[in-house]
């Protein structure tokens, strides 16, 4: 694959060009020239975008795609070609899937679908057999099949020695161990935030104490044990400070927010859209602008899109019945975007690829091509129409964003929409 | 001639005090009428009225009903213990197969907050929510608050206190927005464990005394203890609740004032009130249930009158 990429702005710190506009010239997927002007070789590619800007590639470390088991919401093709299409050249997939990815074989075959596409995939293994949150998952032997980290989706592990001896076991082969920050018992029936609104819509609340107390025990046992925890899609102001607590004792921590928690509160919830109930819930103003001032200060490492899609079915019912979750990769960039500059949201969108263990590439000459395209000065209303996913259950439908993905290039392979 | 701004009653907080005034004018027009020898008007002849309770009920879906056959509106009684999720049928779809046999208006009473506003959203008829979870029971708080304007003349400036249940109760919380809206000052009184904690927010005093609460109020609406909603245990026994939070006839006679008794009913004698209690003068408790077919039959001639249009 030979390519001429013109004028574009790269928006890379790592790289000598930062801020700068240049044509990028690669041949067979590696950067060989970066100029101001550069002529077409030969029959290259041409790539000429408006207002184009290229970064490193994204990565999101919290997405499901259905497939295997849940094909009617999504699959892992269409899921890559939604991540590609949104701006990410590696995703982490969670194991919500039936059946559950536990083993070895369920790794590979996640891979195996995963081949050929030009966002990469990750794995992410379930922790114990099944998600029953009973008994330890052979974590070794997916680590070997290519597993990246190790998470029961969404389902806390309430026995407290079960996470202790996860963070042991793990530990052996350098594995990262993911927790659910949310104590069950707490929780109860709870179906979004508990403070003013959920009280003015009689819905059970889910206090932030559900989360903040998890973490506590977590950070704990991290702290007995020795290993690597990450805490994904934290959501209240108190978490973000006992991490902060936690990472100044060194204790080897990482957490990620979804970007839904930074940009909406729970008075999105007044009129029962189901659209907008999501785990962990919105929180407040002040956690939302605790989350932001986490992920500046570097706290929190990562933003997440949280993407799960779902079908109709799951969203159009009562709200005790909807399902959690909302697609969110199409999105994720131009709600990001309305919170952050640019160069700050593609810090957030690439610091966390050191964790999963992602190769980080700067567009700099010699290196392998793994960039994502977009123009960020773009303002439009998101729609159904901006949707690729296979479901439509979208938190963000309505909302104006900024700033406009054109896609990546990234294995050798040119993904633009 | 005044309209509801509305075209649902889906709970007291989508409605304005002159929407208030309105229902309660209507109201006194239908109380004079139920008070006739001949009972009944032919306003609603031309109406059809689904009544959908999907969870349990006898004095409100016997209220409505009895409210809408006095509007000679033709009436349809559909019952379900249980949610129409669990039979495999969607709400959406059980709804839509009653309209499609012409139905104008849906009266629901269902056990999940916020069923009315998604039905409202869905189907094309006009929705009034008899209950939704602990959200709103909005004709309760209607004609809690007509009982209150017919005892005490006017709501506005009344100190009404909430006692009970107030976590797992769509009565407290329909009533806080109808006593407010009014101009009234509302209380509410229980355990902790059962005062939703950012309560106070919504401008409600909390008190966790029942005796500073019923020395403060001009009236008490005491609510019945939901054990059904409950996924714990919120206080040890029955026994220790009515110690601290049960009214009896001692503890009224002791009060600096003669306050008004209040209970949506259905009772737990010797639990939140006593019979001596319930059945004194005090009590408006049976005027409360006369007053709901009123009530409720102005809601339904309103919501009515704009489908017509």
């Amino acid at each position: 694959m030979n390519i001429l990429i013109k004028s574009a702005t790269i928006i890379d710190p790592q790289s000598e060009f930062h801020n700068t506009t240049q044509d990028i010239l690669v041949e067979n997927g590696v950067i060989t020239k970066i100029e101001s002007n550069l002529t077409n070789p030969g029959n290259y590619q041409e790539i000429t975008l408006d207002n184009l800007h290229v970064s490193q590639g994204w990565f999101d470390s919290s997405v499901c795609f259905g497939e295997p088991g849940f094909e009617e919401r999504d699959t892992i093709e269409n899921g890559l070609k939604t991540a590609a299409a949104s701006g990410f050249t590696a995703v982490a997939m969670n194991a919500n899937t039936n059946p559950v990815i536990d083993c070895n074989a369920d790794v590979t075959f996640a891979k195996a679908k995963a081949a050929n596409q030009a966002t990469s995939l990750l794995p992410v293994g379930a922790l114990t057999v099944e998600s029953k949150g009973v008994d330890l998952a052979e974590l070794f032997d997916m680590n070997t099949a290519g597993a990246v980290a190790f998470y029961d989706y969404k389902k806390s592990i309430s026995n407290p020695n079960l996470m202790k001896i996860a963070l042991q076991y793990a530990s052996n082969f350098n594995g990262l161990v993911f927790s659910f920050p949310q104590e069950n018992k707490v929780v109860g029936h709870g179906v979004m935030n508990e403070h003013i609104i959920s009280t003015k819509l009689g819905l059970k609340g889910i206090p932030a104490l559900a989360e903040e107390l998890q973490i506590v025990r977590d950070l704990f046992l991290l702290e007995y044990t020795g290993g690597k925890l990450h805490i994904p899609t934290i959501s209240t102001q108190k978490s973000v400070e006992l991490i902060r607590e936690a990472k100044a004792k060194g204790l080897d921590v990482t957490c990620s927010v979804a970007i839904h928690n930074l940009y909406f509160t729970d008075e999105a919830l007044t009129d029962f859209n189901t659209h907008f109930k999501v785990l962990p819930p919105l929180r407040t103003q002040t956690d939302c602008d605790a989350l932001k001032a986490g992920l500046v200060d570097g706290t929190i490492d990562m933003v997440t899109s949280d993407h799960n899609p779902l079908d109709v079915e799951h969203k159009k019912v009562e709200f005790d019945h909807a399902a959690y979750g909302t697609i969110g990769l199409e999105s994720a960039f131009g709600a990001l975007q309305t919170l952050f500059n640019t160069e700050q949201t593609v810090k957030l969108l690439t610091q966390g690829k050191g964790r999963f263990g992602i190769s980080e590439h700067s567009i700099s000459v010699g290196n392998p091509l793994d960039a994502t395209l977009f123009n960020p000065n773009t303002e439009y209303v998101f729609s159904k129409a901006d949707m690729v996913s296979k479901s439509n259950n979208a938190i963000f439908e309505n909302e104006t964003l900024k700033g406009q993905v054109y896609g990546i290039i990234a294995n050798n392979i040119i993904a633009l929409k | 001639m005044s309209e509801l701004s509305v075209n649902h009653l889906l709970g007291i907080k989508y409605l304005n005090e002159k929407d208030i005034q309105l229902i309660f004018e209507t109201a006194d027009h239908f109380k004079e009428v139920i008070n006739r020898p001949i009972k009944k008007v032919p306003s609603l002849r031309d109406i059809t009225i689904a009544n959908l309770f999907f969870e349990n009920s006898t004095r409100t879906k016997l209220s409505f009903e009895l409210a809408e056959k006095r509007l000679s509106a033709d009436v349809l009684n559909f019952s379900s213990a249980q949610s129409s999720v669990k039979k495999g049928e969607t709400l959406i779809d059980t709804v839509n197969n009653i309209l499609s046999m012409k139905v104008d208006m849906v009266v629901m009473r269902h056990p999940n907050p916020g069923a009315g506003v998604f039905l409202s959203k869905h189907v094309n008829a006009s929705i009034v929510n008899a209950g939704d979870g602990a959200h709103e029971h909005p004709t309760q708080a209607l004609l809690d608050s007509y009982s209150i304007r017919e005892r005490l003349g006017d709501v506005a400036g009344k100190k009404v206190v909430i006692v009970g249940d107030i976590l797992h109760s769509r009565v407290a919380l329909s009533n806080i927005f109808a006593l407010q809206l009014q101009g009234a000052e509302v209380m509410v009184c229980g355990p902790k464990t059962l005062i939703p904690r950012y309560i106070h927010e919504l401008g409600v005093k909390v008190e966790t005394d029942l005796r500073k609460a019923l020395n403060w109020c001009d009236v008490a609406n005491m609510l019945r203890v939901q054990n059904e909603r409950m996924d714990i245990s919120y206080f040890p026994s029955t026994r220790e609740y009515t110690q601290q939070f049960g009214v009896n006839k001692e503890l009224l006679n002791s009060l600096d004032k003669e306050i008004i008794i209040m209970h949506p009913g259905p009772i737990n004698r010797g639990v939140e009130i006593t019979s001596d209690v319930a059945d004194s003068k005090q009590a408006i408790i049976l005027d409360q249930v006369q007053n709901g077919v009123a009530v409720r039959m102005a809601v339904i001639y309103l919501l009515a009158s704009k489908i017509k249009q």
